[in-house]
């Protein structure tokens, strides 16, 4: 929090001005990854938005003009499973069926987690609620505006989702295992505790639901005829379930093995929603053919395995496999330390499996857009699109790599050069602080 | 005499009959039946208001059986919106004591279990019976967010979000009771009629992002809203001015743990709140924010005063913080006709002093509470 | 005629065809040879000969039956060497019978993971497909806080293993390549929260409590060396009296400097007292997984003390940390004239070793001490400087084929050589994909 003071204040004062100034990157390697890759290119920015993409391009008036001096420029990065920013607990995972919780509730826009994404090119986030129970809670996608507030940071016109989580973490608590439980306490199970448990859970919200709904259209009905009944009781639980219902709300849904990855989508299918996107989907490389004809997308992690046994079935092929079956695939994070390096990430697919550079930076950019229903806004160095850009020392794919500075709305909010010129006076001002800390110690006076 | 009503007079009578401020001003007449206190050298403020605390609470009954799981908002998670201070008050409380000789003479008291803690009362500081101390209630419900003992400790909810749909939900529920009852005869929901009767809501904001959280999330509850801590508010002044909520600020300003690891450094942020918090009042009176303090659990005369030394000391000019003790306390609680300020048929509620109330050297003389006296025990220094 | 002749012919065949698998002589022709102790040389090859190199030169022609390879276009590198990992100890770690690592008691020095390295474990042919030919399997998972009811200290021996070998016992390189020792540490406070926790909620460890606890782990690890030096003195006097002790006996490789303690020590204050410790026991010690420098660079490079550095992946310790704190790490030891190598100290990610250099060599590190501190300064600091971890004759031939830098992810390897023996690079997940790809 305090380095964004420090940050903020030399960025002003070497300039930094507000999104309707025009801003012109040239002399960039620029990496569109939608619509090929361009030498010497250029990218003009104008209130926030990307105006012009190409070579030779010029810079109105009044115009900030970066050199970027041959280096790489592409897209923010976009990462369709994050926990970052979640203040108070990430799960709520002391009921089966915790969807009347909301994520956006408890941003926390000061976690030194954003900094550190952003310093690694990331621009957007999905942030989730965790894998505790079968449905958690409603879900949000946030713009890393480092030193904005929770509410500033949401991304307009992104739609709401909602987290399922599948198999072996929504069952923990219902075998509860010894080590879990506080000493003495008798063991109190939470249902369910089994797969089956986990597929009815949702199936009995999803009826619930839809009673719920049937509900309100009565009400309705009745008010519309000139009646004036007694609404029903507004249940926070199974308003959000009714808008997956609806086609409102994204279900974004954890899943592990190929039997739930299928359980789901009948689920789905015989409850009548899609899901939007599945998320880890280790074994989703086995049911390819179904998540393709479903619609639904996966967003899974380029090389985790084996850590649980539901992942022992893990390959990192599974990007290439899902890829050339026609489903869609991100390379998510779901964690603080990963999120900061994901084109990195996405470039293990190049070995694993021969994806090509331009589907390598797509996971990490374009098709995450997409699941999140985003991409006419981000995902791409396009015309029209939000200046979410990120530049890059060596080619992203690169293991060599580095990220140097990153705009989003074509704001900067991280530049590396400046990070490193504030941390000697960032040293200084902590130590004031606390020296002025060590001499505050005062002693109370005792009662006579 | 600093009546707070307006300009302090110099040289000036106060007098009181039957727990009541009946005159006050100079060479006003003073009955022949009037025990008289020479004045000659003391300053007289009205007495100190708690604006949320814990003082003439009995010491409350621990129990034994921990509370059933909850398996979600109909079980009506730790919630105790119907308890009353009012109904809790022990004359008896040792602290009453301490509080006095800080120059408090009424507090805004809560309950302290649970999220919906319960019923407030505008208490005076002393009472030959609990029932003699209570000066209006209620006054208000608190809401503190509980979350951290783990899914196995309680059940629902045990994350900050669960709280914060929690009490979402309640307050849908108590709309639909509302409607409801209108109508026809539901069930008695012993939670929903604790929040019916509240007049305002008290809810917890100490780091900026908490008070951004609950000012947006206050004009759901649609019910007077008050924040409370607030030690982090020097990065939100301009963001408070937009909405003019009744803030109440914390004393217990955040200080250097006693038992610190040498070899480890504290937080930066942590660091700057340490030195910041002490200057939000200030930067409040500037802004022309109505805010009052309470003790959040400094439980010393001394204690209390160097808290309050220690804002003015960061910028709070002098009649600023007697206003936060006393008159602004009074008007968030809607007690200003009775309390809060030197004003003929105010409470007699007063400190009295040998110097600046606020001065280390300075001795409390007296105290009043609802006009009887008491001479605070004077506190020995190191 | 013809019948005996085809018969012969066909077991003619077989004897030639047959033993290539296991045969561990080659010569690889016409590659890029990178031995790392010296410069890049196109064009080159190298023979070697019952698994060690033999010789290397360019236009080396084969000896015998001896098979070549024709790398025209690749690279040869040694094989990358993991200097820290549980390789073969772990299966499944949320599948508490699958690990087999931080054994109960607070001395453990006897315990051996050479012995219970599985060499089925499907880690063994997944971490190789990256391009690492052997590792360091440690007994201790380096877990603080899972540490076992009475704490941990010293965990056992750590093995230097090839990734190729029918039993462990084929497989060990060194199987008591370091002595394993969990430093205390203080944990520091959890920053103070404000929104009210509920109660009953874990209160963190007041700051004395910890302290004290430090200060009694550092006692009763002098204590136990003086134990062991004690057992030594008896041993070597005899006496009728002398009985055997294991645990203590363990110690004596280490009292003698034979044996390296790699000390698991975090910051700054433990390093120091780390090397303080060494100091006074006069001991040789490896510094393994530190996650700051501070000012200890002159201390450990004035002692010869090397460092074996965990993931760069991973999030800087305080929230006022520079982002790069850990990506700099290797660099600051580097300038700071330390001798370092790479581990991970995991088993999920251990074949991502290479990767996680090559971001340190993005932050300071230059390429060439990054590829070395994934090879020679591995076998160096482990002892095996003159059998491992560079392509120089003598050594054994542990190599790697590739299409590019192996540090770099979009490289392929191509082919591994593991002491002259050619190695599959399939593992499970190669074999996933073959098998699902096929799916209608």
């Amino acid at each position: 929090m305090t380095r964004l003071c420090l940050i903020v204040l030399l960025l002003a004062a070497t300039g930094w001005r507000a999104a309707a100034e025009a801003l012109l990157i040239r002399n960039a390697t620029v990496l569109t990854v939608t619509k090929g890759t361009i030498q010497d290119g250029s990218v003009l920015v104008e209130n926030g938005k990307i105006t012009a993409v190409g070579q030779n391009l010029s810079a109105p008036a009044g115009a900030v003009v970066v050199d970027a001096g041959g280096k790489f420029l592409m897209p923010g990065l976009i990462d369709c499973h994050s926990h970052t920013a979640i203040e108070g607990g990430v799960n709520e995972g002391t009921v089966s069926d915790s969807s009347m919780v909301n994520i956006e509730d408890v941003l926390d826009p000061m976690d030194i987690n954003i900094y550190r994404a952003l310093a690694g090119g990331l621009t957007v986030s999905n942030v989730l609620h965790g894998s505790a129970n079968a449905i958690g809670g409603q879900t949000v996608v946030i713009k890393l505006r480092w030193g904005k507030t929770a509410q500033e940071m949401l991304l307009a016109g992104a739609k709401p989702g909602i987290k399922f989580a599948l198999g072996e973490n929504p069952k923990r608590q219902g075998y509860t295992p010894p080590a879990v439980l506080p000493l003495g306490r008798p063991a109190e199970r939470r249902f369910p505790g089994t797969r089956m448990g986990v597929e009815d859970v949702i199936r009995q919200s999803f009826v619930e639901a839809k009673n719920y709904q049937a509900d309100w259209q009565v009400y309705r009905q009745r008010v519309a005829r000139g009646e004036h009944p007694v609404a029903p009781r507004k249940d926070l639980r199974l308003e959000p379930l009714v808008e997956v219902l609806e086609g409102k709300r994204y279900v974004h849904a954890h899943c592990y093995r190929s039997d739930e990855i299928l359980m789901l989508i009948r689920v789905a299918d015989e409850m009548g929603f899609k899901i939007r996107t599945l998320q880890h989907a280790l074994e989703a490389y086995k049911v390819a053919r179904e998540i393709a004809e479903h619609g639904a997308s996966v967003s899974t992690f380029s090389d985790w395995w084996s850590y649980k046994i539901e992942a022992f079935d893990a390959t990192p092929y599974n990007v290439a496999i899902l890829t050339r079956k026609g489903v869609l695939v991100s390379v998510n994070s779901d964690s603080d330390e990963l999120q900061r390096h994901l084109n990195l990430e996405a470039a293990k697919s190049m070995r694993y499996g021969g994806l090509s550079e331009a589907e390598a930076l797509a996971l990490v950019t374009i098709n995450p857009a997409k699941q999140l229903g985003i991409d006419d806004k981000v995902g791409s160095i396009e015309v029209g699109k939000s200046a979410d850009l990120a530049l890059f020392e060596g080619h992203p794919l690169s293991n060599y790599s580095k990220a140097l500075r990153v705009w989003i709305d074509g704001h900067e909010y991280f530049d590396r050069d400046k990070d490193l010129e504030t941390r000697p006076d960032f040293e200084r001002k902590k130590r004031a602080l606390e020296d002025k800390d060590n001499g505050a110690q005062q002693r109370l006076p005792t009662r006579r | 005499m600093v009546t707070v009503s307006g300009e302090d007079l110099p040289k000036a009578t106060v007098l009181l009959r039957d727990g009541l401020i009946q005159d006050v001003g100079a060479g006003i007449a003073i009955p022949r039946d009037a025990w008289v206190i020479e004045g000659a050298g003391l300053t007289v403020y009205p007495g100190f208001i708690d604006g949320l605390s814990r003082w003439g609470l009995a010491a409350a009954a621990s129990s034994t059986t921990p509370a059933p799981r909850s398996q979600g908002p109909e079980d009506r998670p730790q919630t105790y919106s119907f308890e009353r201070a009012a109904d809790l008050l022990d004359p008896g409380d040792h602290r009453l004591e301490a509080a006095r000789g800080a120059g408090f003479t009424a507090a805004a008291t809560f309950p302290d279990r649970g999220i919906f803690e319960g019923l407030g009362a505008m208490i005076g500081l002393a009472g030959a019976r609990a029932r003699d101390m209570v000066i209006d209630e209620p006054i208000g419900q608190q809401i503190t967010f509980r979350f951290g003992g783990g899914p196995a400790s309680n059940g629902f909810p045990a994350s900050l979000m669960g709280n914060i749909a929690y009490v979402r939900q309640l307050y849908l529920d108590l709309d639909h009771y509302k409607q409801a009852k209108a109508t026809r005869r539901p069930e008695y929901d012993h939670a929903l009629e604790g929040l019916e009767e509240s007049p305002r809501v008290l809810l917890p904001a100490e780091e900026a992002q908490q008070i951004d959280r609950m000012l947006n999330f206050a004009p759901e509850l649609k019910t007077p809203v008050l924040l409370y801590g607030l030690h982090e508010a020097y990065r939100r002044i301009e963001t408070l001015k937009q909405t003019h909520v009744p803030l109440l600020v914390s004393l217990k300003w955040p200080e250097k743990p006693r038992d610190a690891d040498p070899n480890d450094a504290p937080n930066y942020r942590e660091l700057v709140m340490r030195e910041q918090a002490p200057t939000v009042p200030g930067l409040l009176a500037k802004a022309g924010l109505k805010f009052g303090f309470y003790s959040d659990g400094i439980d010393t005369a001394t204690g209390l005063r160097q808290a309050v030394k220690k804002a003015i000391d960061a910028g709070l000019p002098r009649a600023d913080a007697i206003r936060a003790l006393t008159r602004n306390v009074a008007e968030m609680y809607g007690l200003a006709d009775r309390l809060g300020t030197i004003e003929r048929g105010k409470i007699a509620n007063l400190v009295v002093t040998k110097g600046d109330v606020f001065e280390d050297k300075t001795t409390i003389e007296y105290v009043f509470v609802g006009g009887r006296k008491f001479v605070p025990e004077k506190e020995v220094h190191d | 005629m013809t019948k005996l002749f085809l018969t012969l012919a066909l077991a003619g065949f077989y004897c030639v065809a047959a033993p290539a698998a296991e045969s561990n002589s080659v010569l690889i022709r016409n590659a890029t040879i990178h031995p790392v102790t010296g410069p890049e040389v196109q064009n080159s090859s190298v023979l070697i000969i019952d698994g060690r190199i033999a010789e290397i030169g360019p236009k080396l022609v084969s000896r015998g039956a001896i098979r070549t390879v024709d790398a025209r276009g690749l690279h040869l590198y040694p094989g990358l060497i993991n200097a820290a990992t549980n390789v073969g100890l772990v299966e499944i770690q949320a599948m508490r019978d699958t690990v087999d690592l931080d054994e109960v008691g607070l001395f453990n020095p006897e315990l051996r993971a050479a012995t219970v390295f599985n060499p089925s474990s499907e880690h063994v042919e997944v971490t190789r497909a990256a391009g690492i030919t052997s590792v360091i399997s440690l007994p201790g998972s380096g877990s603080r806080r899972a540490s076992p009811a009475g704490g941990i200290l010293i965990t056992g021996q750590g093995a230097l293993m090839h990734l190729d070998g029918w039993t462990w016992e084929e497989m060990a390189v060194k199987p008591g390549a370091v002595m394993d020792l969990l430093f205390p540490e203080v944990e520091p406070a959890p920053r103070q929260g404000s929104v009210a926790p509920r109660p009953g909620s874990p209160t963190p460890r007041p700051y004395k409590e910890e302290e004290r606890q430090y200060q009694a782990r550092l006692r009763e690890l002098s204590e136990f060396f003086e134990q062991a030096r004690r057992y030594q003195k008896a041993m070597v006097a005899g006496g009728a009296d002398f009985r055997r002790d294991l645990r203590l006996e363990a110690m004596i490789p280490v009292l003698e400097g034979q044996q390296p303690l790699a000390m698991r020590a975090e910051r700054e204050r433990s390093i120091r007292d780390a090397v303080a410790f060494a100091d006074k026991e006069k001991v040789k010690i490896i510094i393994a997984d530190p996650r700051e420098i501070g000012g200890t660079g002159p201390l450990l490079k004035e002692r010869h003390i090397p460092v074996i550095l965990g993931r760069a992946f991973q999030l800087p310790m305080r929230d006022d940390d520079p982002y790069d704190a850990s990506y700099m790490l290797a660099a600051q030891f580097y300038r700071a004239g330390v001798k370092i190598c790479f581990g991970t100290f995991d088993v999920q990610f251990a074949r991502n070793v290479g990767f996680e250099a090559a971001q340190a060599a993005a932050f300071g590190l230059p390429r060439e001490e990054a590829l070395k501190a994934l090879t020679i300064n591995s076998a160096e600091i482990l002892g095996v400087g003159d059998r491992l971890g560079s392509i120089e004759k003598g050594k054994f031939g542990d190599l790697i084929l590739t299409d590019g830098d192996p540090l770099e992810a979009r490289t392929n390897i191509r082919q591994m050589f593991i002491a002259g023996r050619e190695v599959s690079l399939e593992s499970r997940h190669t074999r996933e994909y073959e098998k699902w790809t096929k799916r209608p």
